[in-house]
């Protein structure tokens, strides 16, 4: 791949995640003890997809442009570090129950994104269509 | 764009099993989303719907971009793949831990220039 179009697909693949994250930060509410739901919902959403596209990669069922699109690019755009934990870190300043709520924020996350990328793994690495599949079977 | 940048920059200079590429990026973007939240006077619930539009362009659109918390997860899988369950643990732990100082860090630098 050119280095080039290889640029090109991250950009173009980071600019719909990014979005994609603006809106569903718009959509989802947050609770009234300030949980940083949306930014859980949008980094969970965004380590099944990263599994699923590992998995698919994997089985050869999609190319390197198209991985590195979604993975790199959407993937990266949708989920965010920063923002977590930078309400991680605002909401542990705030008060006792703030960090508790903070601590749980970061317990969570780590557990259900990781939870979310093996699952995304297990069910893109499954064997692709029955079509697909037979068409390897006979030479 | 700059993430991939960097990550090909760090992966090309250092071969070990750590990920460092994503964890520099992660703690980098903390620093800076910490030190300029509070040079825009951010608050954090204030943020929702009826935040500036240049709060919503960079820290949602650049640092967002920048940072990845799915490409963490991913190396942490990865990880996990090899067998490697204490690096796994003290990745997710060190960047969440690092991040978080980081941000707080940024934030304090950003209060001292006043």
């Amino acid at each position: 791949m050119q280095p080039g179009f290889a640029v090109l697909l991250v950009f173009v693949g980071g600019a719909v995640g990014a979005v994609a994250r603006e809106f569903l930060m718009l959509l989802v509410p947050t609770p009234s003890h300030g949980f940083p739901l949306d930014i859980l919902v949008a980094n969970v959403v965004a380590s099944l997809l990263i599994g699923f596209s590992a998995g698919r990669y994997n089985r050869r069922a999609i190319n390197a442009g198209w991985h590195l699109t979604v993975t790199t690019g959407a993937m990266g755009g949708l989920s965010t570090f920063s923002s977590f934990v930078f309400a991680s870190s605002v909401l542990m300043k705030a008060s006792m129950t703030g960090a508790l709520v903070a601590a749980a924020y970061v317990v969570i996350s780590l557990v259900m994104g990781y939870a979310a990328v093996i699952v995304g793994m297990t069910i893109g690495g499954r064997a692709t269509a029955t079509r697909k599949q037979d068409a390897w079977k006979s030479p | 764009m700059l993430r991939w940048w960097i990550g090909r920059l760090v992966g090309e200079r250092y071969k070990g099993r750590f990920p460092l590429g994503t964890f520099l990026i992660n703690i980098s973007g903390s620093l800076v989303i910490g030190y300029l939240s509070v040079r825009f006077h951010v608050d954090w619930h204030n943020r929702h719907g009826h935040g500036m539009v240049l709060n919503a362009f960079v820290l949602t659109g650049v640092l967002g971009g920048y940072t990845t918390f799915s490409s963490m997860q991913l190396d942490a899988a990865g990880l996990a793949a090899k067998q490697d369950t204490r690096l796994v643990l003290s990745y997710l732990l060190l960047s969440v831990a690092t991040g978080l100082l980081a941000a707080l860090a940024g934030a304090a630098l950003a209060r001292l220039q006043g």
